[in-house]
């Protein structure tokens, strides 16, 4: 398949999936923030705060907004265009890329990003204030959708594979992500209360953060309702059966990668697959203590790192394909790559301007 | 006859129109389409308009508009009312395409090899050689089989009396014609049971049938051809059509990023290592495909492909350098080209063209200008026109002035009035709205047309201008048997 193509699939997916995780931060917190303002001060801003620390997103958020609330909050993360990982932008960014590989995707693909992408336009701040459960509720189905157009309209080759390694490391750092603000919120309570919160308001947080994931369910049939950290950080992280955890999703970048080169355990052709293949293999042999031992925060944080990794590797394995003899393509001309943000979907004025010439 | 029909005003006292004819009655190829029409309210029309509006928006057929602040994605403007061409007139326009096409394609041959008809001096050598789409440096370069114009799309239109003319050959990047396919199904579905009525010859092979040119014009002793489409990209107008085709034949969509030439082969970058392509059929203009040769600027092309291309290792559809045979000036010598190397009068005669270069023509020119259509040679897409009867003094005064700076550029021609055809306005009365016609030419190892094309309508009321990016729609075309 085309390198281009592949790319697209792969950025496609990505923008995709952090459109549907986005909108479960927003979602739990709206819900968190209604139970909580029963049994403490409504609208506390460190809420806020941390959906926008967790994506790394505070220098850009303070050059647009002056405080922060649910309503500069939500307008940043669903509808702002300066910020490429708003909802919005993601679903531009994910259509612009369906458009560009239009003949290789599914007509049924094509037809659902594009219905999200014109549903997204007719929105307004209003309806997502009024109906703020309604409208996520819409985000995360139209996400599930897609999923499932995509399996059982576009077969199940190479293009798929890139589908999935996308939409598996991006959940993976999500997740990762989400567990974090779990944690910034413990720290700034602790910093304005100096204590750290025990008790029903910390059951309730963690409630949240398993149901952000769809997780509740799930987690209460292996643990009954003994909801307790430990068990929670269990469950998310190295669970390996559940689709949203950390570990689950990691072995399915990893199926995706290996079926793409034919690496098999213990045995990498490339790079992405030797990443992969480390972080997978010490997930499988990590206790909650080692985590705890070497901090959550910092453990999330390199995972993130790492992934980042894996993303860069990925793009030199198969996107930029280049030989000895050939100059690889100009990467720095084609798209901003960090691993997090990318995709065929950049284009300069003058690329733009000079497709625009050629008709007849 | 229907309501609509009724109030319809076909004004054949100044216009030819499709489906009324002079009397007043209808043409008979028209009648079963009247008496369906006769059977429906407005709110029928209007469902069937719906079910047409979802199928394009759902497709993603859109096209998009430059000249204003940003591009904006609009649906492409479509009239419900078929056109209906009986099987004897298009008997005639495919005899005069072939006959044209196969002339203008010797033409090229010659142009690019021996030079016999500037030698003979049929065409004045300096209109050769100084277009700027004339390309030097393929001076002696054979295409596989001879062929440079694989596929074209002449611009056919009607005039007074109803004959056929060819307004314009299209022999670099024509496009429209994923329009023509789209057309058609949209008119299935939103009128099966007038479908039903007519013997329309079928058009839905024509992937099938680019797919075969394309294939047979590959390099000699090369396996089954590796084809591919090559697309400026998502930011062209004509993007859908680019990526529609190459879904139709099932071969890859290709930027020029996704090709690289090494030791004069092009090849595709994929997942797996690089492929070899055989066939490009291109739809970036000759100036983009190369920046090492033409434009140093470019950022579509691919750097080595001419040299991939001279020798032999890649085919390109349309070959480099066809533009100097569909300049608007070269237009006017058509007739010539024919008869000189055909020996044959023209099936499909031209258009009376006057030549700003040719001093006589160049005063009547100058002194008609508020009757003439002034057109520059080489634009396309409706830019740099003058439309005499509809201009202002200084519009006229303004193309007076770069005409004599540059009488090589500019040619004009009498407004024609183009046939017109009942369209729907508001889905609620008819107006008659000029048309023309735009069938899509193969040239492989033979020429291959398929019964019908692209017609296109001036929704505008009044106006002449049919293309897309000035506010035209199309309509379905049937072909069809008596």
């Amino acid at each position: 398949m085309l390198s281009r193509v592949a790319e697209s699939l792969f950025w496609m997916s990505r923008y995709f999936e952090r459109a549907e995780n986005t909108a479960r931060f927003l979602d739990v917190n709206f819900n968190l923030l209604l139970d909580l303002n029963k049994i403490t001060h409504v609208e506390n801003p460190s809420y806020w705060i941390a959906l926008i620390l967790v994506t790394s997103d505070k220098e850009r958020f303070n050059n647009l907004y002056e405080e922060y609330s649910a309503h500069t909050v939500t307008d940043y993360l669903v509808f702002n265009k300066n910020n490429p990982n708003s909802i919005t932008s993601c679903i531009s960014l994910a259509r612009e890329n369906a458009r560009s590989i239009i003949e290789s995707i599914s007509s049924e693909m094509w037809e659902q990003v594009n219905n999200l992408y014109h549903y997204l336009q007719s929105v307004t701040p209003q309806f997502v204030h009024t109906d703020p459960y309604g409208f996520y509720k819409e985000i995360k189905n139209a996400s599930h959708l897609f999923q499932g157009i995509t399996d059982n309209t576009f077969s199940h080759n190479e293009g798929w594979d890139f589908i999935q390694i996308a939409k598996y490391l991006e959940r993976t750092d999500n997740i990762a992500r989400l567990i974090d603000v779990k944690y910034h919120m413990l720290l700034s309570e602790a910093q304005n209360q100096a204590e750290i919160v025990e008790g029903s308001e910390d059951i309730i947080q963690w409630m949240a953060v398993l149901k952000s994931c769809s997780a509740l369910e799930a987690f209460r049939k292996v643990y009954l309702s003994k909801i307790d950290p430990d068990n929670i950080l269990r469950f998310l992280i190295l669970d390996r059966t559940f689709p949203r955890s950390i570990n689950f999703s990691v072995c399915a970048a990893e199926d995706a990668l290996w079926r793409i080169s034919g690496s098999s355990r213990h045995r990498y052709v490339n790079n992405a697959d030797r990443l992969i293949g480390k972080i997978e293999a010490e997930l499988s042999y990590t206790a909650i203590e080692d985590i705890y031992s070497k901090g959550l925060h910092l453990y999330l944080e390199d995972l993130e790192q790492r992934l980042v990794k894996v993303g860069e590797q990925v793009h030199l394995t198969y996107f930029a394909y280049h030989t000895p003899e050939i100059e690889p393509v100009d990467i720095e001309e084609s798209l901003p790559f960090t691993g997090v943000a990318g995709g065929r979907a950049y284009w300069s004025q003058a690329q733009q301007h000079q497709q625009q010439q050629q008709q007849q | 006859m229907s309501r609509f029909f009724e109030r319809y005003e076909p004004e054949t006292s100044q216009f030819f129109d499709e489906v009324i004819a002079t009397e007043g009655a209808p043409r008979p190829h028209y009648d079963k389409m009247l008496q369906r029409f006769a059977q429906f309210s407005i709110d029928d029309i209007k469902a069937r308009r719906e079910i047409v509006n979802i199928f394009f928006r759902n497709q993603g057929i859109t096209f998009t508009v430059y000249g204003e602040d940003e591009g904006v994605e609009r649906l492409f403007p479509f009239d419900l009312i078929p056109r209906v061409v009986p099987a004897h007139e298009w008997q005639t326009i495919e005899k005069g395409l072939i006959q044209r096409i196969t002339a203008l394609n010797e033409f090229l041959n010659d142009i690019y090899h021996g030079q016999k008809i500037l030698k003979d001096k049929i065409i004045p050598a300096e209109l050769i050689l100084g277009s700027q789409h004339f390309r030097r440096e393929f001076v002696g370069v054979n295409p596989p089989l001879g062929i440079y114009i694989h596929v074209t799309g002449s611009d056919i239109i009607r005039d007074r009396q109803g004959n056929y003319l060819v307004l314009e050959d299209n022999l670099r990047t024509p496009s429209g014609v994923s329009y023509m396919l789209q057309n058609r199904q949209a008119m299935k579905r939103a009128f099966p049971v007038l479908f039903d009525k007519y013997k329309i010859r079928p058009i839905e092979n024509y992937p099938q049938e680019l797919l075969r040119t394309l294939q047979e014009i590959g390099p000699v002793s090369r396996r089954e051809p590796n084809v591919v489409v090559l697309t400026p990209g998502i930011y062209n107008s004509a993007y859908f059509e680019h990526s529609f085709l190459a879904r139709q034949m099932g071969v890859e969509l290709t930027e020029g990023k996704d090709l690289v030439v090494n030791n004069n082969k092009v090849y595709t970058r994929t997942t797996r290592g690089l492929e070899q392509v055989d066939v490009i059929y291109r739809r970036v203009d000759d100036a983009y495909l190369d920046p090492l040769v033409f434009r140093p600027d470019s950022k579509l092309g691919v750097a080595g492909l001419v040299n991939a291309y001279r020798k032999g290792n890649v085919t390109l559809a349309n070959a480099i350098g066809c533009g100097v045979a569909d300049d608007k000036v070269i237009y006017s010598f058509v007739p010539k080209i024919i008869k000189y190397y055909l020996g044959e009068d023209p099936v499909l005669e031209n258009v009376p063209t006057w030549l700003a270069s040719n001093p006589a023509d160049l005063k009547y020119i100058l002194a008609n200008l508020d009757l003439l259509v002034v057109k520059a040679a080489n634009e396309s897409g409706g830019y740099g026109m003058l439309i005499g009867p509809e201009s202002t003094i200084e519009e006229q005064e303004k193309f007076a002035e770069m005409i004599v700076a540059n009488p090589r550029n500019y040619i004009a021609q009498p407004t024609i009035s183009l046939s017109r055809h009942p369209s729907f306005f508001n889905d609620t009365e008819l107006w008659g709205c000029h048309i023309d016609l735009r069938p899509y030419v193969l040239y492989g190892k033979t020429i291959t047309i398929v019964p019908g094309g692209l017609t296109r309508v001036a929704l505008k009321r009044g106006s002449l201008v049919v293309n897309s990016s000035q506010g035209g729609g199309s309509k379905d075309t049937w072909v069809v048997d008596e």
